[in-house]
């Protein structure tokens, strides 16, 4: 069987995206994407569409872990594999309430920025760390915002899926939360990996993200990227078993703004 | 006469490996795979793959091994399931698991249920007969995704023909 290769983009070197349908227009940088600013039914498909692709992205990148570590503990791989019905179960639903909608597959690009980068990490705990911890655990922070948002749209169908995946992304944060904190316990030194894997996805990111006043492709102008980072889902980053010093890091990096008071607009 | 308890050991423990070589299989075939559909159909049965082989760990356990003993099959086995996972167009992937490799692997299982002593291995029969209960189903979804997609049926060389020849257990014996 072919391995997937690497590219290089910029100053990054970057995994070659994973086997898609032909009729998806896989694309790199956000400017790319047509993310629209309003919150109307083409938005709201596209919102879809965009979960929906990441959901699919997030499949690939646990089978391929779990491919690629036949060593790792059985506890961890069994995580892995339910990790895959999951995000499964995330596809079909998100294409399903995409099919209610009136959208369907390939309707608009897509990126898979995070197998991209998760991928072309090269061990398991640098992975844990840039997609669940990082890539899911910012996931949370961007659904929870979602979920009121949805509904105040008067979307409460959207609305459900997406907090039913929510639920379930936290135990994919929290076991990544726990293995990490056990593979650094056990040797000190897989803290320079995750160093290493977190300052490859900053370098990436760095490299692929829009500039601040830069327009995608359906006009969507970018805001400085400073102020992109979405409100901290507080309650559920606990529940993932994020520490109260972590927490109250990502809520720096957020300028202190939590989702008690303010969701985002879908 | 019944099996002994290292006879059973070493077949739950055959059965452990090739259902973790599944899983792997799987897995691997998922990122490769360009059909949404037959990604999100392989994505359910990477866990239950996964379930096959903790259930069969845990049993292992029960009878005088590790936890989570895993012992290769023969190796015309490995080299088949080798074969198997090299497979790159997704016709061939669904037929060459789905027809050939999941029908063959039941037939092993109902193999061993005849030779389990229905009390002193009644723990065995309860993971294998759950085992063989998701078997129906998941060749049901292979065929519904196939339908949906219209993907021809495609099974490759002669694989069909080596699974029914193949030993899973000579080997095992010869190594007991």
């Amino acid at each position: 069987m072919k391995e997937i290769g690497r590219f290089r983009f910029g100053p990054v070197t970057l995994r070659s995206s994973p086997a898609r349908d032909a009729c998806f227009r896989v694309v790199l940088r956000d400017a790319e994407m047509h993310e629209y600013e309003s919150t109307d039914e083409r938005a709201r498909r596209e919102l879809v569409h965009r979960h929906m692709s990441n959901e699919i992205t997030s499949l690939d990148i646990a089978a391929q872990c779990l491919a690629d570590y036949p060593d790792a503990p059985w506890e961890l791989r069994l995580e892995l594999a339910r990790q895959c019905w999951d995000e499964s179960r995330h596809v079909a639903a998100l294409a399903r309430r995409l099919r209610e909608m009136g959208g369907a597959k390939g309707e608009f690009p897509i990126s898979t920025f995070e197998w991209n980068v998760t991928c072309a990490v090269d061990d398991l705990p640098g992975r844990l760390a840039t997609q669940n911890r990082t890539f899911e655990a910012g996931a949370m922070d961007v659904v929870g915002g979602l979920v009121p948002a949805l509904r105040q749209a008067q979307d409460p169908e959207t609305a459900d899926v997406i907090e039913a995946i929510l639920a379930d992304e936290i135990q994919h944060v929290r076991f990544a939360n726990r293995w990490i904190r056990r593979f650094v316990e056990e040797d000190r030194r897989v803290l320079l990996k995750i160093v290493a894997a977190v300052r490859f996805l900053a370098e990436a990111n760095a490299a692929l993200q829009s500039e601040e006043g830069e327009a995608n492709a359906v006009g969507r102008v970018a805001a400085d990227p400073s102020l992109r980072v979405p409100a901290v889902n507080i309650a559920d980053r606990r529940l993932a078993e994020f520490t109260d010093d972590e927490i109250q890091e990502i809520l720096r990096q957020a300028g202190f703004r939590s989702l008690v008071s303010e969701p985002t607009a879908p | 006469m019944s099996l002994t308890v290292g006879e059973r050991a070493h077949r739950i423990a055959t059965f452990r490996f090739v259902e973790v070589r599944l899983m792997e299989i799987v897995a691997a075939w998922i990122p490769t795979t360009p059909e949404m559909e037959v990604k999100v159909m392989l994505g359910r049965h990477v866990w239950d793959f996964a379930q096959h082989a903790d259930a069969l760990g845990k049993r292992t356990f029960e009878l005088r091994e590790r936890l989570h003993h895993s012992r290769p099959p023969s190796d015309a086995y490995l080299r088949f399931l080798e074969d198997v996972r090299a497979l790159e167009a997704t016709t061939e992937r669904l037929s060459a698991l789905y027809e050939v490799v999941l029908p063959g692997l039941a037939g092993r299982y109902a193999a061993y249920l005849k030779e389990a002593d229905p009390i002193l291995d009644a723990p065995s029969i309860v993971i294998v007969e759950r085992i063989l209960a998701d078997t129906p189903r998941q060749r049901a979804e292979a065929e519904a995704v196939r339908r949906e997609l219209a993907l021809a049926a495609a099974l490759p060389g002669d694989l069909a023909r080596r699974e029914g020849s193949l030993e899973l257990l000579a080997a095992l014996e010869a190594r007991a």
